[in-house]
Parts: structure tokens; C-alpha cells; sequence
């Protein structure tokens, strides 16, 4: 009987914890306004009208209030992409995709508009083993793999309390292997989101938005031409100075671009 | 009887129609079109059939000097066999213009077997101030008929020179103002007055750039006309005609066209006799180069924005759009007809756009012209063909095909549009006689277009921009209150167990007391002699101490799981044994009768009860 009653405590307890994380993860900085939900509204209704530049319109007032997710800058992307802005499209799904890696709409898109990009310029492929540790992490979002860890950390504390408690030797035992292994992927989870976070936060990279923009040899206009660079092509910034940026292309050729023509992801 | 009559009188109007259209009578009338005021020239009516009378035709501005004069010509042939005969009979009427301005030939007209037959009325364009003899009988024949080289005309100039109004060229345009692809006829004259041409040389005909040109007279004779040139009487004539259709846009110059002109020019003059004409080469040939003047053409575009289906058509058009059969058995070939009719730019129509079902295979567009060139361009139809297999059975519809022009009349553009097309296509029939059964053939989904992917239309919550909840203050708080809620947990199960630990213990320490009383009561009851009441309280103690001691339920206490629990608690057999045979002891003597109680037995028993739980006590 007095079993029976601390089984049901455990229960209890276990469940609490659950819904104290989902509660305080979900609604977190969730603060959907009516005024952004009526220009989202109006935005998506322009659209499939077919009338973007009013569709843009609503959605850039959106963004402007400092108000953004994945869903707004992917349908910004698609704006601008059905009105022959290759550059900005590209901008707003690799910012839809800084947010959410996982989203296949925003990849399959940005596929899309890249062939509407002039430069095309070979990527050093990194190692496999890291390639593929990253297609993982990307596989999810953030706060994805943030409430996986959660649930992770949860399972790993009911495992140590059956370790600690549970009559039963072998299943101690067992249990504590597993509230170990269990421990190991909630870490791995966070290091994940973490890691998500870090690449949501890098402003290190910029695409053209200009149709076309010199790339000099020094910060000033009178630097020698090194190459051209055309709307849509993905920079890394490594400095500025003044109104200009020192930026590396992605096979490694470095100059200096003036700032107006890139934009930051 | 009167049904034959009938037949015959049928039958002799329709062969007195016969005999009427075999020799066709007609009344020609020949005359020059411009005159010079005074002149005396002719006109000469022609029919080719006996005539009773001749109406001769009322003129006005005209003066008659004498006629109608008729002459008669007959002619008879046999050629292999074939005989035939032609009568002609003319009339001949000399007038002399009175004044300048218009002067008009009414009609006339001829009886032939009684019938009438007319011709039309004339004007005659009178200049003043010609300087034609009236005595120059040759102009007034039938210039049509004239060659160059017999050409005559009193030659005024005597110095050997040409002037440019003797003799020039001209390039005419219909309009000089048009829109892109609207035709132009140009024709290139030859303007004479006074002089002989002997011949040319070097023609240099423009080269039309910036135009699609196209000839549409190249005369294999210069036949000179009559024409009123601002108040001069000139012998003109056609050199070529071309049909041009613009192909850009501004003010296009068309390079003048040159022509290197003999004439026959009478040197000398002074004083003529009748000999010089004879006897000395009075005539000289000379030599000039005529040019036309440069002529601009303003071409505007056309109007923008130009429809959607546009072709490039500039004219007037109808379209017709058909299909060549309505059913059709799928795997056969079918066509879809757009003929388009009218005048214009036909030559540079390009094909209008069919939406042919995406599932019907498609062919190139076959394109058959059938027009002609005249003044406004092509007339005639130019004729797309869209042939197509379709792979599936069903009815399909296709959408109007709409086609626009632009209408240069009206200055805008119209579009023509057929209604929607629908054809049905049965099923196809079996390819042969053989036996193999033959399946659907396999195809892949074809693309049809790609696009992207359609917006989210998630109803989703904003955030602001730093959204992400790993790494942040509450992240941390998150996983201290997990860390802590486990600690929790822990604390209170350890509680728990500490206190079930207690009352084990407390029931272990008890137990002996317990068993001690119990024992005592039951060594009252042997000292009492009370059977019954000795064996309850024996087994009271016997079992509480048990259940106590090893933390069973008195609900199990049955008597394997009471030999299994105090073997697993190490208990030697014997003192199981015994414990056991107590207990059996015990239950034998409750439900047995009073009467069987012997106070030695229950004396040794209680003995063995007390060994057994001190026994026990040491142990467990």
C-alpha cells in the first residue's frame, strides 16, 4: 500500500516537471499582437491574389516591428521572388533558414532562386564526419532540440531515481547504465541548440542585394578592381571600415565591397 | 404533249443564251485621258459584232469637228481545219478640247440584234497651255499600245541639252506617314515631255532599307501614259511598282533610284527643209542621268502595351480556328486549323498560341501561305496548322484561341478570339491483329513548369528577434528546478523508505514482547486447564511473532511462503520443522474436541513454543 502511494507521488512529481519546462519554453517571448497578425493576414490574402507588391508591403511593416519568425521571412523570400528580386529572395530564405535549419520549403526555394543568381562560386566541402554531424543538428530547430534535451533530462533524473530506489538490484543497475547514456544525448541536445543559437546569431554573413557591385583591392574607390561580384551571391564579412567591408567569398577570395551592397543575413 | 413543248421552249432560250455568251459583243471606248486646251484628238468606240445603230455620246466641253466616221474590219482564218471569223467595226470621233478643265464623253451605245449595248462615260482632264501640235497625230492613237522606240513627239529643244522638267524621274508613295508594318506601295515613273527617249542605261532601283519590299509590277515594256503633272501634260511611265511593309520605327530615308536616260535630240535647227530630215543625221543622241529626289517615310510604332497575343499583324483579318476531326480515337494524329484571312502583313504573321492539352503529344506548327501582294499589302489567308497525337482517352477542352492585329483603319488594336474547342477522344483502337496483349505505355510525370513553393500560411506568433531559449537565464533556471524537483523526489523516497525501515524494526523488537505476553496468557490458560483458549493464544503467538519478525502480511501467511521466507532468512531445517509442527499442532488441537486436551502435551508444547521463538529470536 505504502508502495502503491509512492509510485503515484513519483507520477506526479514527474509529470509537474514536464509541464512546468513545456509551459515555460512555449509561451516565452511569444507576444502575437493583433496588429501583426492583421498585416500578416492581409499580406498572405495579397499574395495569393497575386498582388505582391502590397503583399510585401505588410509583411516588411511586420518585420519592422521588430516582430519576425521563419513563416514571415520565408514568405518575404517568396515575395521577392515572384517579383524578379533574386538578391533579396535569396536574403530572407537564408534568414528564414538561419532561424530554422529545418525548414525544407526554405531550402527547396532557396534552391530555386539561387539559379536565378549570376556568380557561381565553388564551396570547400569540409570534412564528411562534420558534414554530417551538422545535417543532424540541422535537422531541427533551436528550441527543437532545446525541449528535447529537457525531455532527455527528465527521463536521465526518473532513471536515477529508479537507480536509487527501486528494490530490484539488476534494474539498478540497468538503470543507472541508461540514466548515464540518457544524460550523454540531453548534453549532446543542448550543445545542438546551443550551437543553432550561435548560427542564428552570426552576422558575419551578408548576400548581395545590389545587381552588381565591384569588389576592390583597398576600403577606398580607388582601389584596383579585383572581381564582380552579382545579386544573390552569399559573403562572409571580416571587417568594416567606414562605408566599406572587407568580405571573403566562399572559396576563400577576399576584398573590399562597399557596404550599401550587401546586406546582412 | 405540253409538257415537251415546255421543254423545247426551255430548251431554245437556253441555247440562244449559249449562242448570245459564245460571241460576247462589247463596246470599247478609246480616248486619251489629259488633253491640252485646243487640241484635236479622237476617240474611237470598237465592237466586235454588226451593229444597226450607233447612239453617239453626248459631249460637253467638247468640241465635234467630224464623225462619227465608221470603218469595218473582217477577218476570216481556218487553221487546221478550224474556221473562224472576227468582225470589228469602229467609230471615229474627232474633237477638239474647247477650254481647260473638265470635259466629259457621255455614254454611247450600239444596238446589236436588237439589243443595247453601252459603255462608259469618260472625263478628260483639258490643261491649259499644252504645247501639243494638234496636228501630232500619233499621241492621239492608243497610247497603251505605243512603244518607246516609236514614240514621237516634236522635239522643241534645238540647243542638244535636257532639261529637268523634259524628263525626270519620281518616286511616288501612297503615304509617307505610317505605322510599323503598315504596306506602302511605291511606284518608280518615268516623266517625258517633248523629247524622244532613245533608250536606258545603268537603272539603279532603291535599295528599301529598313523595309520588307516586295515587287509588284516589273513591266517587260515601258508603255507611256498620258498624265496631268501639275498643270503639264507629261508621258508617263511606270518603271516599277513595289508593296514595302516597315519593319522599324523613326524616319526612314529611301536612297534616290538613278536611270542614265538617251535621248533623240535634233541638233541644228535654224532653217529646215523637208530634206534635212531625209538626208542628214540632224538628230543627236544625248545622254543625261536622272535621279529621283530623296523621300522620307515617318514610320510610328505601334501602340504600347500590344495585347498579350499579339502577332505582329497590321491589316484587317478574320480568323477561323477548326479542328480537323471533333472525335478522335487516341494514338491517331489530329490537327487543330487557325486560318487567318484578310489583307496586311500576312507574310510576317507569326503562329497564335494554341494551348493544346498538356497530354496530347504536340508537333511543329505547319504553315501554308496562299496570298497574293497588291496595294494594301498581302491578301489572301495564311493558314497554321497545329498537328497533335493525343496518348489518352476523355474530353478535352482547349481554350480559345485568341489573336490580335492592328487594325489600321480603325487604329487600334482588335483581337479575334474563337470560342473553346472541345474534343473527344475514344478509345484508340487495337495497333494489329496479333495476340500480345499490349499495355498502357509507361510514362513518367513530366514537369510541366516549376515554381516555388507556395508561402506558409501558418498562423504563427511573432517573436522578437532573440527568440531562442537555449542559453538564456530561465534555460538554467529550467535545469536547476529539474536538478532540484529530482533531489526532491530522492529526499522523499529515502524518507519513506527510512520510516517503512522503522516500523519493520519496531514490529522486530515488538515481536518477542509480543509473543512473551501471548506465551504468558497461554501459560495462565495451561495452569487453568483451558485447552481451547491455551491452543488460540499459542498460535497467536506463534504467527504474530512470525509476521512481525519477518514483515508478513497476515493476509499470506500461508505455510510455503512461511517456509520459504525463513529459509531465504537462513533458519536451520530442524527449527522450521519444529516451528511448522507447532503450527500444525496448534490448528489439530483448535478444531479437535475438548475432551482430547492433555495438560503434558500442552505443557511440552508450550515448552517447545518458547525454545522455538528464542531460537529464532537469535537468529533473525
Amino acid at each position: 500500500m505504502k508502495y502503491l502511494m509512492s509510485k503515484y507521488s513519483f507520477k506526479v512529481l514527474a509529470g509537474a516537471a514536464l509541464a512546468m519546462i513545456v509551459l515555460v519554453i512555449f509561451p516565452y517571448g511569444a507576444s502575437a499582437s493583433s496588429e501583426t497578425d492583421m498585416l500578416w493576414r492581409k499580406g498572405n490574402d495579397a499574395y495569393s491574389m497575386g498582388d505582391y507588391s502590397v503583399a510585401l508591403e505588410n509583411y516588411l511593416s511586420i518585420e519592422k516591428l521588430d516582430k519576425v519568425n521563419e513563416h514571415l521571412y520565408f514568405n518575404i523570400g517568396n515575395t521577392y521572388y515572384k517579383l524578379g528580386n533574386t538578391g533579396k529572395a535569396i536574403l530572407y530564405y537564408e534568414r528564414c533558414l538561419k532561424l530554422n535549419p529545418a525548414n525544407q520549403d526554405a531550402s527547396v526555394n532557396l534552391e530555386i532562386a539561387r539559379m536565378g543568381a549570376t556568380d557561381k562560386i565553388e564551396t570547400i566541402k569540409g570534412v564528411i564526419f562534420v558534414e554530417w554531424i551538422r545535417s543532424i543538428r540541422n535537422a531541427f530547430s533551436s528550441n527543437q532540440w532545446c525541449l528535447g534535451g529537457f525531455v532527455l533530462l527528465l527521463v536521465t533524473a526518473l532513471l536515477f531515481l529508479v537507480y536509487r530506489h527501486f528494490p530490484v538490484l539488476g534494474i539498478r543497475k540497468l538503470s543507472f547504465v541508461l540514466s548515464c547514456i540518457v544524460l550523454v544525448f540531453a548534453i549532446i541536445a543542448f550543445i545542438f541548440s546551443a550551437s543553432l543559437k550561435a548560427v542564428a546569431n552570426d552576422t558575419s554573413y551578408s548576400i548581395v542585394t545590389a545587381s552588381h557591385s565591384n569588389v576592390k583591392s583597398a576600403p577606398n574607390a580607388t582601389g584596383n578592381n579585383l572581381f564582380i561580384l552579382h545579386t544573390g551571391t552569399k559573403v562572409r564579412t571580416i571587417e568594416s571600415a567606414g562605408e566599406w567591408s572587407r568580405i571573403e567569398l566562399a572559396d576563400g577570395r577576399q576584398g573590399w565591397i562597399t557596404s550599401v551592397d550587401i546586406e546582412q543575413i | 404533249m405540253r409538257r415537251s413543248l415546255f421543254s423545247k421552249s426551255v430548251l431554245t432560250v437556253i441555247c440562244a443564251f449559249v449562242a448570245l455568251f459564245a460571241r460576247a459583243q462589247s463596246l470599247t471606248v478609246d480616248a486619251p485621258n489629259v488633253v491640252s486646251a485646243g487640241e484635236v484628238f479622237q476617240i474611237v468606240y470598237t465592237v466586235n459584232a454588226d451593229v444597226d445603230n450607233f447612239n453617239p455620246p453626248t459631249l460637253s466641253g467638247l468640241t465635234l469637228l467630224a464623225g462619227p466616221t465608221s470603218s469595218r474590219m473582217q477577218s476570216y482564218s481556218n487553221v487546221n481545219g478550224k474556221s473562224s471569223s472576227s468582225l470589228e467595226l469602229s467609230y471615229t470621233l474627232v474633237v477638239r478640247a474647247a477650254s481647260a478643265g473638265k470635259a466629259k464623253i457621255g455614254q454611247a451605245s450600239v444596238q446589236v440584234n436588237g439589243k443595247t449595248i453601252s459603255c462608259r462615260a469618260l472625263d478628260i482632264d483639258v490643261v491649259a497651255g499644252g504645247n501639243q501640235s494638234s496636228g501630232n497625230q500619233s499621241s492621239h492613237q492608243n497610247s497603251q499600245s505605243q512603244d518607246n522606240d516609236q514614240y514621237q513627239s516634236q522635239n522643241r529643244s534645238s540647243n542638244g541639252t535636257i532639261s529637268d522638267t523634259d524628263a525626270f524621274l519620281s518616286l511616288n508613295l501612297s503615304r509617307t506617314s505610317v505605322v510599323k508594318g503598315e504596306p506602302i506601295v511605291a511606284t518608280l515613273k518615268l516623266y517625258v515631255k517633248n523629247v524622244n527617249i532613245a533608250g536606258f542605261e545603268d537603272v539603279k532601283f532603291p535599295v528599301f532599307n529598313g523595309f520588307w519590299s516586295q515587287e509588284l509590277e516589273v513591266p517587260q515594256n515601258i508603255n507611256f501614259t498620258r498624265e496631268n503633272y501639275h498643270g503639264q501634260i507629261y508621258n508617263s511611265a511606270v518603271l516599277r511598282k513595289w508593296v514595302l511593309l516597315p519593319q522599324k520605327t523613326g524616319s526612314i530615308n529611301i536612297d534616290p533610284a538613278e536611270l542614265v536616260c538617251q535621248f533623240q535630240v535634233r541638233v541644228g535647227g535654224g532653217r529646215r527643209s523637208m530634206f534635212d530630215d531625209f538626208f542628214s543625221d540632224s538628230y543627236q543622241m544625248v545622254k543625261k542621268r536622272l535621279f529621283t529626289k530623296q523621300s522620307t517615310i515617318a514610320v510610328k510604332n505601334l501602340p504600347s502595351p500590344a495585347p498579350a497575343d499579339f502577332g505582329g499583324g497590321v491589316g484587317q483579318m478574320q480568323m477561323k480556328v477548326s479542328l480537323s476531326r471533333d472525335s478522335i480515337p487516341a494514338h491517331e494524329a489530329g490537327s487543330i486549323t487557325v486560318e487567318l484571312s484578310g489583307s496586311g502583313n500576312l507574310n510576317l504573321l507569326e503562329a497564335p498560341k494554341v494551348n493544346i492539352p498538356a497530354d496530347f503529344e504536340q508537333y511543329d506548327v505547319k504553315t501554308t501561305n496562299n496570298y497574293s501582294n497588291g496595294a494594301a499589302g498581302m491578301s489572301g489567308t495564311k493558314t497554321f496548322e497545329f498537328p497533335f497525337i493525343p496518348r489518352s482517352e476523355g474530353v478535352f477542352e482547349i481554350p480559345a484561341v485568341t489573336y490580335s492585329y492592328y487594325d489600321i483603319k480603325a487604329g487600334k488594336y482588335v483581337t479575334l478570339s474563337s470560342g473553346p474547342l472541345s474534343i473527344k477522344v475514344t478509345k484508340g483502337s487495337a495497333t494489329g491483329g496479333s495476340a500480345v496483349i499490349s499495355g498502357v505505355s509507361k510514362q513518367a510525370v513530366a514537369n510541366l513548369g516549376s515554381d516555388i513553393r507556395y508561402i506558409s500560411n501558418a498562423s504563427s506568433r511573432f517573436s522578437s528577434r532573440n527568440s531562442m531559449f537555449v542559453g538564456k537565464a530561465m534555460f538554467f533556471v529550467c535545469i536547476l528546478l529539474l536538478a532540484a524537483l529530482t533531489w526532491l523526489a530522492d529526499r522523499m523516497l529515502v524518507r519513506r523508505a527510512r520510516l517503512r525501515g522503522d516500523v519493520r524494526r519496531r514490529a522486530n523488537r515488538r515481536a518477542n514482547k509480543v509473543a512473551n505476553a501471548r506465551l504468558k496468557q497461554a501459560s495462565g490458560y495451561l495452569a487453568k486447564d483451558l485447552g481451547s483458549a491455551f491452543y488460540e493464544e499459542l498460535h497467536k503467538a506463534l504467527l504474530g511473532y512470525i509476521s512481525d519478525k519477518l514483515a508478513i502480511k497476515f493476509s499470506d501467511m500461508q505455510r510455503d511462503t512461511i517456509v520459504e521466507t525463513l529459509e531465504a532468512h537462513k533458519v536451520e531445517k530442524e527449527d522450521v520443522d519444529n516451528f511448522i509442527s507447532l503450527l500444525d499442532d496448534c490448528e489439530m488441537a483448535r478444531y479437535s474436541s475438548a475432551s482430547a486436551y492433555e495438560n503434558s502435551a500442552m505443557n511440552a508444547q508450550y515448552m517447545k513454543a518458547v525454545e522455538v521463538i528464542s531460537s529464532f529470536e537469535s537468529k533473525l
